[in-house]
């Protein structure tokens, strides 16, 4: 089990982005000059697509002004110069509530899954109903640090589970671990939840999550299944856990299934327990510094001071990395905020940076035989750079769970998974504009429930 | 500080398409020293000429074309190598001379460089030696075959390929670090073998250096070779049938680079023809078999399935 630590210095200044997920900016409720709590509301939805912003310091607001944001863009941020003692806000608990004022209480919770979509969005689609949860633990251990037992950190996880399909109104929901996660596994076989004693049973080919409702007569499972990574990768997960495949263009919401992140049940359970809005998060840290760990840190601290926290740069960084080596942003400046969004951070050397030259494709296949959703990428890519997005199309481009695998494997160094985004947006832009009517024979938008 | 800013993944792996090919170049050393033992210092210079030749046709034609100087990825003494090994013994200096030639300026340049040509370049080069200077390209004799012992040794090898089909062991390694793949020569193999077996040829006729070496090094040239994962399979068993077909009647030293440089047409066909569907597609028989289990009430019966 991953130990994970609180970062306990307070740094200089926090920088709050007014976006910690993908929708509308939040506006500031605070100016300069102001004093903020801890937990305290500082940026409103102006609309249902966003997530509430919280103070994660106690201290005076020194400015609202455009600051660097680990996506790469500028963002409208909040900056705070902390001060020593904290206050808080005083947190309600939001036990037995409702359906309807849960969803409430996560969205002004500003309750984000780490993929971006704010979690209020995948539990409560417009005009979709969810009746399956589904929470991915494939990629995240163990998160939070008060567990003092493994089966606390279990009955807890499906505690919240419980609160999500409550808040979805959904009659079944799975908790989804990877095969080779001991420690997890370890910790739900067997245990006696509600009852009934939960066993972790593994998806392997036809037998999916119905099977397992159905066997084990619940509507609560542990299921365990390989390591899926990638960027993009629900429509993939979806048809793996539940064997629905998800329409072209759609969400897993439209076939009825919501996917949830351990970091955004944790956050939903702390918020039901205590009131805590969502301010802080657990980043891992690796790579070149001195004491790489799991980090508990404030939301808006700068990568710089995590870093310092982990002992600082172990030699000289070249380059700073967050969210995963294989599909993260490489950093252009150490004072961008950890976010909502942000799991890792990764420092290399000057030793461990690429540098590459993209030569011709020599089609040695290894790109097709490493591809978990076996697409041909190295054709699409070909296709991609010559814009013939249509075949693109026909080759399944959309399956395409942005894994970074092929670009990894090709001896050509050719960029690989970025030829085939490249495309995957274009096409995604490429009816955005059309009015309904013009194209009654192209069926627009997702329709729910329905195939 | 500044910091290198550059898309994912950050991390990738270490082979490169220069490591692949010299790696290549590294498994066909031994076979090569063999046959310098056997035929003594004029098979050396065979393999010099045909390497000399590709490397200086790749430089000037990359100066005159003003393309970007790649002999260092060794793609060129790869040809040369490949092209002089499949010659025989007594060949005239100037036959590895023109193969290597024609092999870089006609297989590789002319068809678009790497990754754009359709043939392997040195069967292009094999072929258009043994339709112009046939009588050259035929072998004194061809081995009397027989016996376990010409797995290590051939003694009648008529090509300098021929001299000891064990010493291409390290094309297996080749297949371990996945430098090539290996459904191509698994499927080649297995089917040759079989197909040879059913028409009964003589198996010490079949398993010869210029079939070990076509197995595992012509018909796995990447370029020219299907990417599809069934394709390859097919790739395979295609070469194998052709293989068999021209073996059966001519013999099996010629039908190896015969049938590759046949099955090397068809490439791109089977290629468009075995694109992989969607994930959740289902086949012709999946829908059937759903069809007929839907009219099945096993709720009715009390038979839990899943949904
Ligand atoms: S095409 Fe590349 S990035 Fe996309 S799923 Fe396949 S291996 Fe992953
Ligand atoms: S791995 Fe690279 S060189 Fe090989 S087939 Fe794929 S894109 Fe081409």
């Amino acid at each position: 089990m991953a130990e994970i630590n609180i970062m306990e210095t307070i740094p200089d200044k926090m920088v709050i982005p007014l976006k910690q997920h993908n929708g509308d900016v939040c506006e500031p409720l605070v100016s300069k000059g102001e004093v903020v709590k801890v937990g305290q509301k500082i940026g409103e939805c102006p609309s249902d697509r966003c997530a509430a912003i919280h103070s994660s310091v106690c201290g005076e607001v020194v400015s609202v002004e455009e600051s660097s944001h680990p996506s790469g863009n500028r963002i409208n941020s909040v900056v705070i110069q902390p001060v020593e003692e904290t206050e808080c806000e005083d947190f309600t608990p939001f036990k037995d509530s409702g359906r309807e004022q849960l969803i409430s209480v996560i969205k002004e919770a500003g309750i984000v899954e780490n993929y971006g979509t704010p979690t209020h969005l995948v539990l409560n689609p417009p005009d979709c109903d969810i009746d399956t949860v589904l929470i991915n633990a494939t990629a995240s251990e163990w998160v939070g640090h008060n567990y003092e037992t493994p089966l606390e950190y279990a009955s807890e996880m499906l505690d919240s589970l419980r609160l999500l399909m409550k808040a979805a109104g959904a009659s079944r929901g799975a908790i989804v671990l990877r095969n080779d996660d001991e420690d997890s596994i370890d910790a739900f076989d067997g245990l006696d939840y509600e009852g009934k004693t939960i066993m972790v049973a593994p998806l392997i080919g036809k037998r999916r999550v119905g099977y397992y409702f159905n066997d084990q007569d619940t509507d609560i499972i542990v299921v365990s299944q390989d390591k899926i990574y990638g960027k993009n990768i629900f429509e993939y997960f979806t048809y793996n856990v539940t064997g629905r495949k998800v329409p072209f263009r759609c969400t897993p919401a439209s076939v009825g299934v919501a996917i949830c992140g351990v970091k955004s049940a944790k956050a939903l359970n702390d918020l039901v327990n205590t009131g805590m809005p969502y301010i802080e998060t657990v980043v891992t840290v690796s790579g070149q510094v001195n004491n790489p760990q799991r980090l508990l840190v404030k939301i808006g601290t700068s990568f710089k001071d995590v870093i310092e926290a982990c002992g600082d740069y172990r030699g000289e960084p070249a380059k700073l990395i967050s969210n995963g080596v294989i599909t993260g942003v490489a950093q252009y400046d150490e004072e961008v905020p950890v976010t909502k969004m942000t799991t890792s951070i990764i420092v290399q050397d000057k030793d461990e940076v690429l540098k590459d030259i993209s030569k011709d494709c020599i089609h040695c296949a290894r790109c097709v035989d490493v591809c978990p959703v076996d697409l041909i990428p190295n054709r699409i890519a070909a296709l991609s750079n010559q814009g013939r997005f249509d075949e693109c199309r026909q080759m399944h481009i959309e399956n395409c769970i942005e894994c970074g695998r092929c670009s990894s494997v090709c001896p050509s160094k050719i960029h690989v998974m970025q030829l085939i985004q490249y495309s995957k947006e274009a096409i995604a832009r490429a009816d955005e504009d059309f009015s309904e009517k013009e194209s009654s024979n192209i069926k627009l938008g997702c329709s729910c429930g329905s195939e | 500080m500044t910091f290198t800013i550059s898309p994912p993944p950050h991390i990738k792996q270490d082979t490169t398409f220069k490591k692949i090919t010299w790696m290549k170049v590294l498994a066909l050393l031994p076979v090569s020293l063999v046959s310098v033992y056997f035929f003594g210092l004029y098979a050396l210079a065979i393999i010099f000429a045909g390497i000399g030749m590709a490397v200086i046709t790749e430089l000037v034609i990359e100066k005159v074309f003003n393309k970007k100087i790649t002999i260092m990825d060794g793609q060129a003494v790869l040809i040369g190598l490949m092209l002089a090994l499949m010659l025989p013994a007594e060949a005239p200096i100037w036959i590895p001379v023109v193969g290597s030639f024609f092999a870089v300026a006609i297989g590789k340049h002319a068809f678009g460089g790497i990754g754009s040509y359709i043939f392997n370049p040195v069967l292009v080069a094999w072929v258009f030696l043994i339709l112009a200077y046939s009588s050259y390209m035929y072998p004194v004799s061809f081995p009397e075959l027989g016996g376990i012992s010409d797995i290590f040794l051939e003694n009648g090898a008529g090509l300098l390929i021929g001299v000891s089909p064990i010493a291409l062991i390290g094309g297996l390694y080749l297949i371990l670090k996945k430098y090539i793949e290996w459904k191509i020569p698994a499927f080649y193999v297995l089917t040759t073998l079989i197909l040879a077996f059913l028409v009964g040829d003589n198996m010490g006729h079949v398993i010869t250096g210029a079939f070990v070496f076509g197995v595992l090094f012509l018909a796995t040239d990447s370029p020219s070779s299907p990417v599809t994962k069934k394709g390859r399979i097919i790739y395979g068993v295609l070469c194998g049938i052709l293989t068999v077909i021209y073996g059966h009647y001519a013999n099996y030293i010629f039908a190896v680079f015969y049938s590759i440089f046949l099955a090397n047409c068809v490439t791109a066909f089977i290629d468009n023809s075995t694109l992989p569907g969607s994930f959740a597609d289902e086949s012709f028989l999946q829908r059937k078999y759903k069809a007929i289990m839907d009219k099945i009430p096993f709720e009715r019966l009390g038979v839990k399935i899943d949904d």
